[in-house]
């Protein structure tokens, strides 16, 4: 059963590689998405961060994405 | 719908449609691959390497519908001039590129065992590399312009002339004597030349793979509005 | 909320498109003979002059009963069911190749019914189902 499933009655090289190579890719995919985008929040909390206290809270009030960015930027800190 | 597509709203939906969808999809991608490589069996011709088919065929599918999709944000760009859908097609850009190479790569590996050859130039295979031509100009031209109007321009217009291609890829088995088989569903008529049970993985595997495409395009979406954001920061 | 200005725009867009899409049928037609991947024995049949020195590939159905394999060489027919074409080749087939199956043939032809092989590819149908049910089939 299990050399079955290996083997695939010869198929299974070919079988096996392509699955692995779609898991494989969507994997790395996946992680250069998520590291972009964790890049880009920090970007924007640190400029958040350096704006004079009264320009940040003017931009907070305004925007809602501004003041999610941040809060999840201050709590993984 | 102007509302509905403005950044600012959706972008608390984003953060929860994540975590809902990271919540459920190992779950779905445990049951779709363990259907698609032991519980469905065999082809009768074919044998085991059929089971290609659970990987190829939803990636050629989604690589086709993605470049509809720009093309179709690219015409209502052109036609309302709606900033925001430029952002859209940019996010979903990247999975139609990835899936067209997986279609491709998967389909070699198919055709290997089965025809004999890893490839031919008949009509379906070369009209879908022309597919992977245009995503790649339409994120090249997106990348290597700087002023962001002028490459949304342009990159509209490559998705626009490239979706003449993709009836031709649709139709290639039908009009021209080819290598690879004629299509197996048909969604006008409902009618399907896959048994059942090789129908519910295929499914399986397709509904594993369009989460997928849902968490890519939701993260890159995310960072789009950021980068956006961050662009007028002082104008906010 | 059709303006001016979008309607313009709309007939701009269509007007593009049709342009394209008729260029391209026209572009297609004309290479028609180039994009077929391969031609059946009756298209064979209907060509005037061959060429025997360029490589071609046929395609179709190998007929019932006609495949013939010695240790040197192998000898089938290809058929559209229409016209036929007997085929010689030596070297590896692929698993798929059997009778009653689709093939394609790359080669060079004797005359229009005799091709001379020097490749191989089998072209499987659009129908996927478990060995049992096909058993019940038949």
């Amino acid at each position: 059963m299990i050399q079955n499933l290996i083997f695939m009655n010869g198929y299974g090289f070919f079988v096996w590689l392509s699955f692995a190579i779609t898991l494989l890719a969507c994997v790395i995919v996946y992680y250069k998405t998520y590291r972009t985008l964790q890049k880009y929040e920090k970007a924007f909390a640190k400029e958040l961060k350096n704006l004079s206290a009264q320009e940040r809270k003017k931009v907070l009030e305004k925007s809602k994405v501004a003041v999610q960015v941040f809060a999840s930027y201050n709590k993984s800190i | 719908m102007i509302n509905f597509i403005n950044p600012s709203k959706i972008f608390k939906w984003i953060e929860k449609l994540l975590n809902f969808i990271n919540s459920i999809f190992f779950i779905i991608l445990i049951v779709g691959l363990t259907f698609a490589l032991i519980i469905s069996p065999p082809d009768y011709l074919q044998g085991d390497s059929v089971r290609i088919m659970y990987v190829h065929v939803p990636s050629a599918w989604i690589s086709l519908a993605s470049f509809t999709c720009i093309a179709l944000l690219s015409i209502l760009t052109f036609l309302f001039k709606v900033k925001n859908l430029n952002l859209i097609s940019k996010s979903i850009a990247p999975i139609g590129l990835l899936f067209t190479i997986l279609a491709i790569v998967t389909g070699s590996l198919w055709g290997k065992p089965t025809w004999g050859t890893w490839w031919a130039w008949d009509a379906r295979l070369t009209s879908m590399i022309v597919l992977l031509l245009f995503y790649i100009f339409f994120i090249l031209s997106q990348k290597m312009i700087k002023n962001e109007d002028r490459a949304n321009k342009i990159s509209g217009l490559i998705a626009i002339i490239g979706i003449i291609n993709i009836p031709i890829i649709k139709y290639s088995v039908d009009w021209w004597s080819t290598l690879h088989q004629p299509k197996s569903i048909n969604l006008l008529s409902g009618s399907s030349s896959i048994h059942s049970s090789m129908l519910l993985p295929l499914s399986l595997m397709l509904l594993v793979l369009l989460l997928y495409c849902a968490l890519i395009f939701l993260m890159k979406y995310k960072t789009e509005i950021i980068r956006i954001k961050r662009k007028n920061i002082k104008r906010l | 909320m059709l303006t001016k200005t979008v309607k313009k725009r709309i007939s701009f867009l269509s007007l593009f498109l049709i342009i394209s899409i008729i260029s391209i049928f026209f572009i297609l037609k004309s290479l028609t003979n180039n994009i077929l991947y391969f031609k059946s024995p009756t298209d064979i049949k209907l060509i005037k002059e061959i060429n025997l020195n360029k490589k071609i590939r046929i395609g179709g159905m190998v007929k019932k009963d006609s495949l013939y394999i010695s240790n040197k060489e192998i000898k089938f027919v290809v058929t559209d069911f229409k016209n036929e074409i007997l085929v010689t080749y030596r070297g590896a087939i692929p698993n798929l190749f059997s009778e009653e199956k689709g093939v394609v043939a790359e080669g060079k032809l004797k005359d229009k019914k005799f091709f001379i092989a020097d490749r191989i590819l089998a072209k499987h149908d659009e129908k996927y189902m478990p060995p049992e049910l096909k058993d019940i089939l038949k």
